[in-house]
């Protein structure tokens, strides 16, 4: 039996992007206890929501949540306020909110990818995968009009079409990095070094995924087949060529996998989605004030995000509730820390790509 | 239009109904999410069925501010954090939960709580 070391990681940790702290008490470098504390970053969004904003205003508001998944944040948000008035948003709206979700996905995915190479001390693929994210990243400031925060997403549509000349650079940049996505996916499944690191490492079964309610490319790389764009249906994602990604190692290797391959789904949606666009308007007025209770399952980057609203007739709600999938994805997280090697601390955490923004609101 | 299914309960009822239907492969635990209505708090827990598109089920029951919540960690280990967010966020006093996870020593107390109001600059 060895010496018990109490080793605090983060709150700031050159692995971290964002704030979070555990206290690992480990014995001859293996993990034996952990404590976490994550509310850095709380900023009080729920609560500004109820008391300061009209529900018109809240979509600007929730984008802010979190920068790499705005979009999620604004449009699960808007859904549940149509749902609760009963708006019916216009089809063509709809398949640009696909467009605008699915490209936010793979910029999410790639920074997730990138960062989990930089850990594992790939400096090189790091970068790379960097570059290659710019191409999504001109795609949605080419369609939306920003880089990071769209602002897109509005109560009963879009607030920007996508035109002809929007099209034609969208096209070649999509086929692009779609060619170098299928190069990075075969360096990830072929790289020795990649594969003796990441392989069997942090192995989350899918018994333990459930247990914990893991949600996300976390449960589908552990076999778990759940995805909010298939259980709550709030697209027609079916007719645009998407088909879920499931692995069933559940390791660090299989986490990065899904998210490459789901890169892979969204860009082939997001051409479908260009290719079929409905005619019509983009967005209906809407009128009144919300009073009841809605909500919506939204499939975020990093798995499900929920917005559960409740208004009383007022242009203030009552009550406006955001889960985040980092929220739902830290309980099993904390139990896998459990008997791993302190070493692999960094890998195991940015395979999860906590998002503590959106966690701590 | 309300999209969920409700059942309402009452706290005591809150740890046998879970047992009644909770199975780890057929249910997803989503959160639990709390609102002060003025008079008390209202509390929901929402579920959803794996692979099923059918609407969340959610068990509601309202509590006094001052009444203790039973944990259902024991039930879903993965509650513990939602529990601690209903005690750090709403002052909802829950068996087991501690605190001082969401928000730190120095923050405002429960700040979803109707009686607390933002400062305006």
């Amino acid at each position: 039996m060895g010496k018990k070391f109490v080793v605090p990681f983060g709150s700031q940790h050159v692995a971290l992007p964002e704030p979070i702290r555990f206290v690992f008490t480990t014995e001859n470098e293996i993990i034996r206890n952990v404590a976490v504390d994550f509310g850095y970053v709380h900023r009080g969004i729920e609560k500004a929501c109820m008391s300061k904003f009209k529900y018109t205003q809240v979509p600007y508001v929730v984008a802010r949540v979190c920068g790499l998944c705005s979009i999620s944040h604004a449009s699960g948000y808007c859904l549940a306020i149509e749902t609760l008035m009963d708006i019916e948003v216009p089809k063509r709206a709809v398949y640009l909110r696909i467009i605008a979700h699915e490209l936010d996905r793979i910029h999410s995915h790639l920074f997730a990818v990138s960062h989990l190479c930089e850990v594992a001390g790939y400096e090189n693929l790091f970068m790379r995968v960097m570059r290659d994210r710019e191409l999504v990243m001109e795609c949605l400031e080419i369609f939306t009009g920003n880089r990071v925060q769209y602002d897109f997403v509005t109560i009963g549509g879009v607030n920007r079409d996508l035109t002809k000349e929007v099209y034609e650079e969208l096209k070649p940049r999509l086929e692009e990095l779609e060619k170098r996505l299928l190069q990075l996916k075969e360096i990830f499944e072929k790289d020795y070094t990649l594969q003796m690191r990441w392989k069997g490492a942090g192995v989350i079964t899918k018994e333990m995924a459930q247990k914990y309610n893991a949600v996300g490319p976390i449960a589908r790389a552990s076999g778990l087949a759940t995805d909010c764009r298939v259980e709550f249906g709030y697209f027609p994602y079916e007719e645009l060529g998407y088909r879920m990604v499931l692995y069933h190692e559940g390791d660090i290797w299989a986490r990065n996998m899904v998210r490459v391959d789901e890169s892979l789904v969204s860009i082939e949606v997001v051409k479908n989605a260009m290719d079929n666009l409905p005619k019509g308007e983009i967005n209906v007025r809407v009128r009144g004030n919300p009073n009841g209770e809605a909500l919506v399952r939204w499939e975020a980057p990093r798995g499900e995000l929920l917005y559960y609203v409740k208004g009383n007739g007022k242009p203030v709600l009552e009550r406006l509730r955001i889960k985040t999938p980092t929220f739902s994805v830290i309980p099993v997280m904390k139990e896998l820390y459990y008997n791993q090697p302190y070493a692999l601390v960094p890998d195991i955490t940015i395979s999860f790509d906590p998002c503590l923004s959106c966690t701590a609101r | 239009m309300k999209n969920f299914q409700e059942e309402k309960i009452t706290p005591d009822q809150l740890r046998e109904k879970i047992k009644s239907f909770y199975k780890e492969d057929e249910w997803h635990f989503i959160t639990i999410n709390g609102t002060d209505t003025g008079k008390s708090i209202e509390v929901k827990y929402f579920f959803a069925k794996y692979g099923k598109k059918e609407p969340v089920y959610a068990l509601s029951l309202e509590i006094d501010y001052d009444q203790t919540l039973p944990s259902i960690t024991d039930l879903i280990p993965s509650a513990w954090i939602a529990e601690e967010e209903l005690y750090d966020l709403l002052g909802v006093k829950v068996e087991k939960a501690k605190g001082g996870i969401f928000l730190e020593p120095d923050s405002p107390k429960a700040p979803l709580r109707k009686s607390f109001q933002p400062k305006q600059k």
